[in-house]
């Protein structure tokens, strides 16, 4: 956050001793076990949409319907969103500033998390019905 | 000029440490930009996956718009930038955890690494609507 502008102090000095957020060593550490898992899952997702690109509807369901793709397709898009709000908040974070600062991240979160629930959601719903 | 007005209203501004205008471009510059970039896509990109895998959960119908979407000209160009993001993505992403293991950040390997990064995504790219297109 900007601060008030105007005051003697300098932004330095308004956070200096307050510490950090002790949340930065487990942001990174879950940025790169994810995308470790997306290099693989990603990889596996291409694989997966080359093999549905022939297909009608009924292949397309049936093939996504299999516990494994449906498995694998989880996994991808869990690791994915985490990965991509993660991402999206440090791109949020370095060029936004101010009060506009909280509602791009709160929209990030909440896009996010919608985007992930509608994926699960359908492929869920494409493997039980 | 605003710098008297400024002085008057308040402190002076902080002196700003100098970004991309002031450097030549180099090839790890541009893929470090490009590995931002591509994310970002990536990030707007899964909205077609999600659009897919509802249109497939729902019926023959919904996923009919879906696919006349995708195999239109605008689609497969969307597609077309997707596969490269994911790939040129992936790629930068490999490239950091040499990086985070220690190696490849020395003078002639740092610039080799982002070359492969750079022909390496737009060659999986390529081989892999290549098979896209035998398949079919």
């Amino acid at each position: 956050m900007s601060g008030k502008s105007g005051g003697l102090r300098t932004p330095l000095t308004r956070v200096r001793f307050l510490g950090s957020s002790q949340k930065g060593t487990a942001e990174a550490w879950t940025i790169h076990v994810t995308g470790i898992a997306n290099v693989l899952l990603g990889l596996y997702f291409v694989w997966l949409m080359l093999d549905l690109v022939h297909m009608d509807y009924n292949g397309v369901r049936a093939t996504l319907a299999h516990p494994v793709p449906a498995i694998l397709l989880l996994a991808f898009i869990l690791s994915g969103i985490v990965h991509m709000e993660i991402g999206m908040r440090s791109i949020v974070i370095d060029y936004v500033d101010g009060p506009p600062r909280a509602w791009a991240l709160i929209a990030n979160t909440c896009f996010c998390a919608l985007l992930g629930l509608a994926c699960v959601y359908a492929t869920l719903r494409i493997s039980f019905t | 000029m605003a710098s008297t007005e400024a002085a008057r209203s308040g402190p002076r501004p902080r002196p700003l440490s100098p970004h991309l205008q002031i450097y030549k471009i180099t090839i790890t510059m541009v893929m470090s930009i490009l590995h931002r970039i591509t994310g970002f896509g990536l990030y707007v990109g899964v909205l077609l996956l999600a659009w897919f895998l509802i249109a497939a959960s729902t019926d023959a119908a919904a996923f009919g718009w879906f696919s006349a979407f995708i195999g239109s000209f605008i689609g497969q160009l969307v597609l077309f930038g997707f596969t490269w993001a994911l790939f040129n993505h992936l790629l930068g992403g490999i490239r950091h955890f040499v990086w985070d293991a220690g190696y490849g950040l020395e003078d002639p390997i740092r610039d080799q690494m982002a070359w492969g990064t750079a022909i390496g995504g737009i060659a999986l790219t390529l081989i892999t609507w290549a098979i896209g297109y035998a398949v079919r």
